[in-house]
């Protein structure tokens, strides 16, 4: 927690936000890693890049409203930038109203 | 992503193998439904993962193969025989798709396209509505969905939309309500529920609602869990079943609940889902209405496309209204929806269906499988010094070691069967190829032919059957293309039009036994004769007996067809098949009788791990032979030996001359040859069925050994084919038959051989 602590300071203190790109698939095997990397980014204003995103999977749709749910606790920022046609129709079959939980940009 | 790949494609070849034996057992008659549902359950899952692989031949393709069997399915298309050869010929296309899926390389666009075609008419005849499924296939090409639309905050939106398109158009439509919770098995077995809800909303108006009250923070949540559900309202037109069919394959890896009828009436709600639309609701009409409006041109413009039609006039500020408007109208209809849970006792049901009723089965790594076969050969060699340091130390006779020695030995032997046992496969994977091999050589000859196979549950190890499938395959060729007769000779010579080819598998002494039997016209003598004779490869005026004839066609160079045809002509014979065999440690045999048809014979040990082998002393040195090369044993008196130009002797055996080959001279163990009135000729059969007999000093006797290849520390050791540890820790080397006795007629032999042993 410590170290999360640290980073959240560094990161606020930095002027540009921090950004996560999404990779192109959002399979089952990409769960975990995003997790991951979402961890490591976890203090911070976060705007999570969906431009690459061209398969969607619920696995994955699983972590990033638990991203949002944890960023909504932390009282940062979490915003998802660029969706793609694909990311969009992949939560929309999901059922997902992703805006509910981030604040979500224009599609490319 | 690769090795979920690779598990996509094995389970592609087990559907593919399932697909294959139900459709015969259809054609065959059978009217099992089980049977239908598992040809389309194949079919089905195929597609699925083709989905969330990509891979769009092959979904499409899987497609319009459903569909046709939905409707056999239903009892709406019969299995008459022109549909069963189509379903057939769909198989094969659809396992060449997966194929090249797998593989790459080409696909025969034309093919594919009359398969297509003929199971469009298939589908489409019996209903008329050949249309839709076309449409559907037609919408993948876009990567779009009718209902899917771009932008999530139009959610509703879309579905008013197609709700009114749909409704104009299909009237009598059902409303079914859909609860779907996963277990994490059903993302383990890798399914993908967005593709179950593609599916789902690809069969009319679905409305989906998830469920997210149950998703945690990060550091609780596991990454392969299953957080999230769903409800889904769908409108549509087709039945239950076809819901169901959806859900098929993560039957046991999900709750899932089908209810008919708009339940709207008040029930238990989850926490979450009302305060989320609430939310929902606020942050459209608050902060996003002017998002909205901005995109809501690209919007509509999509839904035009995708209706043909409607609304292209209307402007962005009015779609905003519509939007606003109808996420209200709606807000209230997905509630309880999405409240309803599942019924106790339904639940219970689900969770009682999660019992494993089959064997349940895991996928091992070969390489571990290997690694374990090869200590458990250490075992044994262990177990075999010990018994025989014991024994060197007088101990083995003291009763309480002896018995402990025995309890030990069985020990080892159980435990290396269990091992063997689970490299062990039913042949039944190679024989489930030849149906389509028969099919495909049929066609070519235009001769009719029935395959019947027996003895699929054999067992063998894994590698033999690999190594078979290619013999097998060209004998197979071989029956239909030289066996069979032409249909009106057949019927000519009395016999049913249809040709016979019966392919069968049974464990005998320790070996598995394959027959390949066909009733066609049997080998033609004279003329196998007539051609050796042509080729140069007997004397015209030899003397050879029936059965020496017919192995002639298992000469290299040896080739009966007059001209080279497209099936079994390709340059390789019976020669290769042969070698093939040998080479796992088999043999081939025929029996042929004129008019009533050929048998061949292969005779294979069911493991490349361990053989049989008559363990010999060659000039001090301990040697094994195979026993599957030996024919017999004798010792031979000096008479019987005669000189045979240069070093060469020969050994007369029955009115036969043998060439006897020094053993210890051809692996340069002596120079001096060995005194045969000493010692034991082993009469063996080498390549092309040529007997010889190799000159030993002793027999020591016979017994299972290990096989420990030497090529991977030593290279290819002329002569050896591999080597094993003995009781009593030396190395022996395991003769290659073949091997020696070629490189003795080659005569150039003993130098060369000499050199590479010597060390």
């Amino acid at each position: 927690m410590s170290r999360t602590g640290k980073s959240s300071r560094t990161g606020t203190r930095r002027t540009a936000k921090k950004r996560l790109q999404l990779p192109e698939v959002l399979d089952l095997t990409a769960a975990a890693p995003l997790a991951q990397s979402f961890i490591t980014r976890r203090g911070a204003d976060l705007t999570i890049d969906a431009s690459q995103v061209r398969r969607v999977g619920a696995q994955c749709m699983q972590v990033l409203l638990a991203a949002a749910t944890t960023w909504k606790t932390d009282g940062k920022q979490l915003s998802l930038e660029k969706p793609t046609e694909e990311f969009l129709e992949g939560s929309h079959l999901l059922g997902l109203r992703l805006e509910d939980d981030l604040a979500v940009g224009e599609p490319v | 992503m690769d090795s979920l790949r690779q598990i996509f494609f094995q389970e592609c070849e087990e559907q593919l193998a399932e697909l294959e034996s139900g459709l015969l057992e259809i054609e065959g008659g059978s009217e099992d439904p089980e049977i239908v549902n598992a040809v389309f359950r194949a079919v089905h899952s195929i597609k699925g993962g083709a989905g969330a692989f990509a891979l769009e031949d092959l979904v499409r393709f899987a497609h319009v193969f459903e569909t046709v069997l939905d409707e056999v399915r239903k009892g709406r298309l019969s299995t008459a025989s022109p549909v069963t050869e189509t379903l057939l010929r769909a198989a094969d296309v659809l396992a060449d798709l997966v194929r090249v899926a797998r593989d790459g390389g080409n696909v025969n666009e034309e093919r594919i396209h009359t398969a297509a075609d003929e199971l469009a008419a298939l589908s489409g005849a019996p209903i008329g509505a050949n249309a839709e499924p076309e449409e559907e296939v037609s919408f993948e090409d876009f990567g779009f969905t009718p209902v899917a639309m771009d932008f999530p905050v139009f959610d509703d939106i879309a579905v008013v939309d197609t709700a009114s398109v749909e409704a104009e158009a299909e009237p009598d439509a059902t409303t079914y309500t859909i609860t779907f919770r996963p277990h994490p098995s059903l993302y383990t077995n890798a399914n993908e529920p967005v593709v179950l809800l593609r599916e789902l909303s690809r069969l009319g108006d679905a409305q989906i609602v998830c469920d997210t009250s149950t998703i945690p923070t990060l550091e609780e949540l596991e990454a392969e869990g299953s957080y999230l559900a769903w409800t889904i309202t769908l409108a549509t037109t087709h039945e239950e079943d076809d819901v169901r069919a959806i859900f098929e394959f993560v039957d046991g890896d999900c709750d899932l609940e089908i209810t008919t009828g708009d339940l709207a009436s008040g029930n238990d709600e989850p926490v979450g889902v009302d305060d989320d639309i609430a939310a929902l609701l606020a942050r459209v009409r608050g902060e996003f209405t002017d998002t909205a409006t901005e995109s809501a041109s690209p919007a509509v413009s999509d839904t035009d496309i995708a209706h043909a039609g409607g609304s292209a006039s209307v402007d962005n500020a009015a779609v905003a209204a519509i939007v606003v408007a109808n996420i209200e109208a709606e807000a209230a209809k997905p509630t309880p929806e999405a409240a309803k849970a599942p019924a106790p006792a339904k639940a219970e049901k689900a969770a009682g269906s999660d019992a494993p009723s089959t064997n349940q089965t895991i996928r091992v790594d070969l390489d571990r499988v290997d690694r374990l076969m090869n200590l458990v050969g250490e075992l044994v060699i262990n177990q075999a010094m010990l018994s025989q340091r014991l024994t060197d130390a007088g101990l083995a006779r003291d009763s309480e070691f002896a018995t402990g020695l025995d309890e030990f030995e069985q020990l080892t032997h159980d435990i290396q069967e269990g091992v063997m046992a689970i490299r062990a496969q039913p042949v039944k994977s190679v024989f489930q190829r030849m149906p389509r091999l028969v099919r495909e050589v049929a066609a070519i000859t235009g001769k009719k032919v029935r395959l019947v196979t027996e003895g699929e549950d054999t067992e063998v190890d894994k590698t033999v059957i690999e190594r078979l499938a290619d013999p097998l395959t060209h004998m197979i060729r071989n029956a239909i293309d030289h066996g069979l007769e032409t249909p009106d000779k057949r019927l000519a010579a009395g016999k049913r039009e249809e040709g016979l080819v019966r392919l069968s598998a049974s464990h005998r002494s320790g070996r598995i036994v394959i027959d390949i039997a066909d009733d066609g016209a049997g080998i033609n003598r004279q003329r196998v004769r007539a051609i050796a004779e042509e080729k140069g490869l007997i004397q015209p005026n030899a003397q050879l007996t029936d059965e020496e004839v017919d192995n002639l066609i298992f000469l290299p160079g040896f080739s009966t067809a007059s001209t080279v045809s497209d099936i079994s002509g390709r340059g390789v014979g019976m020669d290769v098949v042969k070698k093939s065999i040998q080479a796992l440690g088999g043999r081939v045999s025929i029996t042929s009788r004129p008019g009533e048809g050929s048998t061949f014979t292969l005779s294979l040990p069911l493991t490349l791990a361990v053989l049989y082998g008559m363990v010999v002393t060659v000039a001090e040195q301990t040697l094994v032979v195979p026993l599957t090369s030996i024919v017999e044993t004798l010792k031979p008196k000096a008479g019987d030996i005669h000189g045979f130009g240069g070093d060469s002797r020969v050994i007369s055996m029955r009115n036969n001359f043998l060439p006897l080959i020094d053993v210890g001279r051809e692996l340069g163990y002596r120079s001096q040859p060995a005194d045969p009135g000493a010692g034991v000729a082993l009469l063996v059969e080498s390549d092309g069925g040529a007997h010889s007999a190799l000159m030993v000093d002793a027999i020591q006797g016979q017994r299972q050994i290990v096989i420990k290849s030497l090529e991977e520390n030593y290279g290819r050791v002329p002569g050896v084919a591999a080597a094993t540890i003995l009781g009593d820790g030396r190395v022996a080397l395991i003769l290659d038959v073949d091997a020696i006795v070629a490189a003795s007629r080659s005569g150039a032999s003993t130098s060369e051989t000499a050199f590479a042993l010597a060390g």
